[in-house]
């Protein structure tokens, strides 16, 4: 996916994207990015939450104006669980079999 | 916070299945075009790569992985008529509201608010996994480049699954 925001920014269109993995964005590096620190499947926020999903997408326009630098990766403050981020090591060791 | 290490973990599940280990795209620098327009007068086209696909029109992605192919999404779909074709994600959610992956509601709204200037009359799907890097490099992303520049998009959203 970064790959092709990379393909159509070269070619003169803006691009902005938001990313649920912040290490495979880091890696390729599109041109601007917003973070948003949920399980995949919920990049652009959680079922029938029109105002979380709503706040998502504005905000990552807003970085679309903002972003100068090439590259960047704007960290959003959204919580997939309140103050509990349990579920990212409980992911982790689901994938790996554990 | 601390995000979840996809990429230690991919390399250890296709260590463990026999698979030489992939080798993530590094990249150091990223192309750049300066976003200078109004958002209220631009024209912004979305894509997933989600796996979404129209039922019983378009023909289901193929789940597991390098299907290079890709779906045009007209902007006024009913989503009920959306489904998803991905083996990769947990999509429960986004079955039951497509807007989790691919917010095409969410752009209208935008669009009857005078957010934007309007959504793409078509926009895109794909799946993710697509380990054939050249082939997308060099025939799907062109391809979808030569579409947007076409339909005269403005500014181009990515969601990926």
């Amino acid at each position: 996916m970064g790959l092709i925001a990379r393909i159509v920014e070269e070619s003169g269109i803006p691009t902005i994207s938001v990313s649920s993995a912040r290490d495979v964005t880091e890696s390729v590096r599109p041109p601007r990015s917003v973070f948003v620190d949920f399980p995949l499947g919920h990049t652009t926020g959680k079922p029938f939450d029109h105002e979380l999903q709503m706040k998502i997408i504005k905000d990552a326009f807003a970085v679309l104006k903002s972003i100068k630098q090439p590259g960047t990766i704007i960290d959003l403050p959204y919580q997939w669980i309140e103050g509990d981020d349990s579920w990212e090591r409980e992911l982790e060791s689901q994938m790996t079999g554990g | 916070m601390s995000p979840v290490k996809y990429i230690e973990l991919t390399r250890a599940l296709f260590s463990a299945q026999g698979f030489p280990p992939y080798e993530w795209t590094l990249n150091e620098t990223s192309p750049f075009t300066p976003f200078g327009k109004k958002l209220e007068e631009c024209r912004v086209a979305l894509l997933s790569t989600g796996g979404v696909y129209i039922r019983g029109k378009q023909p289901p992605f193929s789940p597991d992985r390098n299907d290079l192919t890709f779906r045009e999404i007209p902007k006024d779909i009913d989503v009920t008529e959306l489904a998803i074709s991905h083996n990769n994600y947990d999509h429960t959610d986004a079955d039951k509201d497509v807007n989790c992956i691919f917010p095409i509601e969410r752009f209208r709204e935008l669009e009857e608010e005078g957010y934007i200037g309007e959504l793409a009359p078509v926009n895109y799907t794909i799946m993710g996994r697509i380990f054939r890097r050249t082939a997308l490099q060099n025939e799907m992303a062109p391809e979808i480049l030569r579409r947007l520049k076409e339909g005269c998009v403005d500014v181009f959203f990515l969601v990926p699954a």
